[in-house]
């Protein structure tokens, strides 16, 4: 072989080697891993991601559920026939097949259990929001740091939506002109309550009713909205103010039943409203940005924009406007954001979930993002329950 | 004094015929998937809301292939033939005459080709490849059309059509049909971007003015104008892929399909305003002018002493220009470089 043929030949090796990657990706299920997964809390919430993970069949295979309920155990088998079931979740992180564990337990034990895990070498994908407190927020930022090799990606699924991303850009490309105000909601008209079959406690089923399990309303539902105001504007709030009540499910319960949290974002020159009912359900989730040039309307799988009156001054000075395909408004003078209804959140953040492990990327909902939303939450419960104005202490600024 | 008396029963009589007494009127709503709006100047409203939405709703019926229920759709589905209205008999016309005059580029039989690239009622998954576009091709021409009396022939079942390219100029046509029927000489009615215009605006009886607007990336953004222009009586319709498009290995594709080759248009052209006396013909060439390329299209109008067009281009360098055919730079209004006898 002459000199210039081989070193041709090796050039086109090394560029072969180089486009590896790509070639692993595009030979698909051919040399695709699957991720091997444990569920660690079998409640409504971990039965809907595993729902939600069977259709992506190739990408995740559930081997071992655990949870403390025999009742939610057998549950669960029933969707998943055959795995591994363990009370203790111990036991589980120590089978050496499993690769990652989805953390969907009451929200005092989302820190020791995802110390666990992560001690244990395992990936971890871990409901919203990430700790029950403070401390434990900033204790799991310096343990993930101490495990770099491993995923931890936090539940707050809207960051993965397609919709929710057209907004954020839509926000960074000015479309909607300065923002001053956000208005969400998250209603229902119920009790919020589980049924607790015989032989179970009140506290065991509905840990949400109680302060020393559950973040309350604002931890479960508002933390969705909170987080997303701080991934599309790259911030936090400076100051929190809140109150609230359980104005009328007089049930033993501790959690309120009615919450209403203003955060004020300095930087942004933002106020941020977020409010939950359990007594009415007219309005259900609404999430609307407001600014100078247009306002976004959000429900959970569909977004309108409404453009402000003022952006269409120029067109006061004509009688008619000639445009190719006009835009297809709503009835109510609105434009759809996107054009057809895309899948559950989850299922997006399942998706890159997978992408982070097999590719060892950080998450876009990951142990930092979740930490200053965990801090937000339990600044806004502190307001509420204290009846003190909540400010954003230097601390709370964490950094990978 | 009898004098004096008819002079004044001769200002009282002219005073009351001035034109100046009429002002405009207002009309909008929703139909084919956006908005209308009508303004008319009258002594009095005499055009109704209601009717309005009837004719847009009876034209839904007659030509939209989302309705699986119309016209056009129960022809799409037949074997054969179908007994057609008057809308569709129109509509028809029109279409086969600008299907000889675009040498094939406009052709309605283009609905299979249009659906496999996605602008149909069912939604797809991929788009088609070559193979797929040449299969389908052997269903797309006019010619395989005929009309005898009030029947609708097709040579082939798979043909089928597709007028979305001139339902909104022909829809805007019959609006003024109705409008005038009711003694109104002066009007605006805008249908999904697509203008007919009759007279002057009141009072003043001031040139009406239309924007055309100019190409903005995102639908999120607000409306610019590029031009403001006083056309004579007629129509103003405008093409142009900035809003509709597909995206395919990171190139965009226009929704504006060949009928010759069934392939998106793909040239310099970013849109095109096209005048015609009626939104009809406006509507059926503005479409084939953008697929055509701004050569061939100038050449063309030159053909088509009825027509005039404004186009904006993309230049080899990449920057934006526009340029004008024939007639159409005579109803600019806001060039400041030259003085005009806008000859209203």
């Amino acid at each position: 072989m002459s000199r210039r043929k081989f070193l041709h030949q090796a050039g086109a090796l090394a560029s072969g080697l180089l486009l590896h990657q790509q070639l692993l990706a595009a030979f698909g299920s051919g040399i695709q891993q699957t991720i091997n997964i444990g569920f660690i809390g079998c409640g409504d919430r971990g039965r809907g991601i595993l729902h939600i993970m069977r259709e992506l069949p190739s990408e995740f295979r559930v081997t071992a559920v655990c949870d403390v309920l025999d009742f939610r155990l057998q549950e669960m088998l029933k969707d998943a026939p055959g795995v591994k079931s363990y009370k203790d979740h111990r036991k589980l992180l120590e089978d050496k097949e499993l690769h990652a564990v989805i953390i969907a337990t009451p929200l005092n034990l989302h820190y020791p259990i995802a110390a666990d895990a992560l001690a244990a070498g395992k990936h971890v994908f871990l409901e919203k929001t990430m700790t029950y407190n403070i401390p434990e927020a900033s204790k799991l930022v310096q343990l993930a740091k101490q495990h770099p090799a491993q995923v931890l990606q936090v539940g707050h699924q809207y960051r993965y939506v397609p919709l929710y991303f057209k907004v954020k850009e839509m926000i960074e490309k000015g479309y909607l002109g300065k923002i001053t105000h956000i208005d969400c909601r998250w209603d229902r008209n119920w009790n919020w309550r589980r049924k607790v079959p015989a032989g179970y406690s009140d506290k065991q089923v509905n840990w949400r009713m109680y302060k020393a399990y559950s973040g309350g309303l604002v931890a479960e539902l508002l933390s969705h909205q909170i987080d997303f105001i701080n991934w599309a504007f790259n911030t936090h709030p400076d100051e929190v103010l809140g109150t609230g009540g359980i104005d009328f499910y007089k049930d033993g319960r501790e959690t309120f039943d009615n919450v209403q949290v203003i955060l004020r974002y300095n930087k942004e020159n933002m106020i941020g409203n977020f409010g939950a009912t359990c007594g009415n359900s007219r309005e259900g989730y609404i999430f609307k940005i407001k600014g100078t040039k247009g306002t976004v309307a959000l429900l959970v799988n569909s977004g309108i924009f409404y453009p402000e009156p003022e952006t269409r001054k120029e067109l006061q000075v004509v009688d008619g406007v000639s445009g190719a395909t006009k835009i297809e408004w709503n009835t109510d003078g609105g434009i759809p954001i996107l054009k057809e209804q895309g899948k559950d959140g989850t299922w997006y953040a399942l998706k890159d979930f997978y992408t982070c492990i097999t590719e060892k990327k950080q998450p876009t909902s990951n142990v930092i993002t979740g930490a200053t939303t965990a801090v937000c939450v339990h600044l806004a419960n502190a307001a509420a329950y204290t009846n003190t104005i909540q400010k954003w202490k230097t601390s709370y600024n964490f950094s990978s | 004094m009898r004098f004096a008396i008819t002079i004044l029963l001769f200002f009282l009589i002219t005073a009351g015929k001035q034109p100046s007494e009429k002002r405009p009127w207002r009309l909008s709503g929703f139909a084919q998937g956006t908005t209308w709006h009508i303004t008319y100047y009258a002594t009095d409203s005499i055009v109704q809301q209601h009717p309005i939405d009837s004719i847009l709703l009876q034209l839904d019926s007659s030509l939209s292939i989302y309705k699986p229920y119309s016209l056009i759709s129960r022809f799409n589905q037949a074997t054969d033939s179908i007994v057609t209205d008057i809308h569709l008999r129109n509509v028809i016309s029109a279409s086969l005459q600008t299907w000889k005059a675009t040498g094939g580029i406009f052709d309605i039989t283009i609905q299979p080709v249009t659906q496999a690239w996605g602008f149909g009622p069912i939604k797809v998954t991929e788009l088609p490849d070559s193979l797929t576009i040449s299969n389908l091709m052997h269903c797309v021409d006019s010619r395989y059309l005929s009309m005898k009396g009030t029947v609708l022939f097709k040579q082939k079942p798979c043909v089928r059509l597709d007028v979305n390219g001139i339902a909104q100029g022909y829809s805007s046509d019959v609006l003024a049909a109705f409008v005038e029927s009711k003694g109104v000489t002066d009007y605006m009615i805008e249908l999904g971007g697509e203008i007919r215009l009759k007279g002057k605006k009141y009072p003043g009886a001031l040139p009406i003015r239309i924007g055309i607007e100019g190409p903005v990336e995102s639908e999120f953004q607000p409306q610019m104008l590029h031009k403001v222009i006083s056309p004579p009586d007629g129509a103003i319709t405008t093409s142009g892929s900035y809003r509709k498009f597909v995206q395919s290995g990171g190139q965009t594709l226009s929704h504006i399909i060949d009928g010759r080759t069934g392939f998106p248009a793909k040239n310099e052209l970013i849109s095109v305003t096209v005048y015609a006396p009626d939104a009809i013909t406006a509507d059926a060439w503005d479409n084939s002018l953008m697929a055509m390329g701004l050569e061939r299209a100038l050449k063309t109008l030159q053909q088509q002493p009825s027509l005039a067009a404004y186009f904006i281009y993309r230049k080899k360098d990449g920057s934006i220009a526009d340029t004008a055919s024939t007639f159409f730079d005579k109803f600019m209004i806001e060039e400041k470089s030259r003085t005009r006898d806008t000859g209203n």
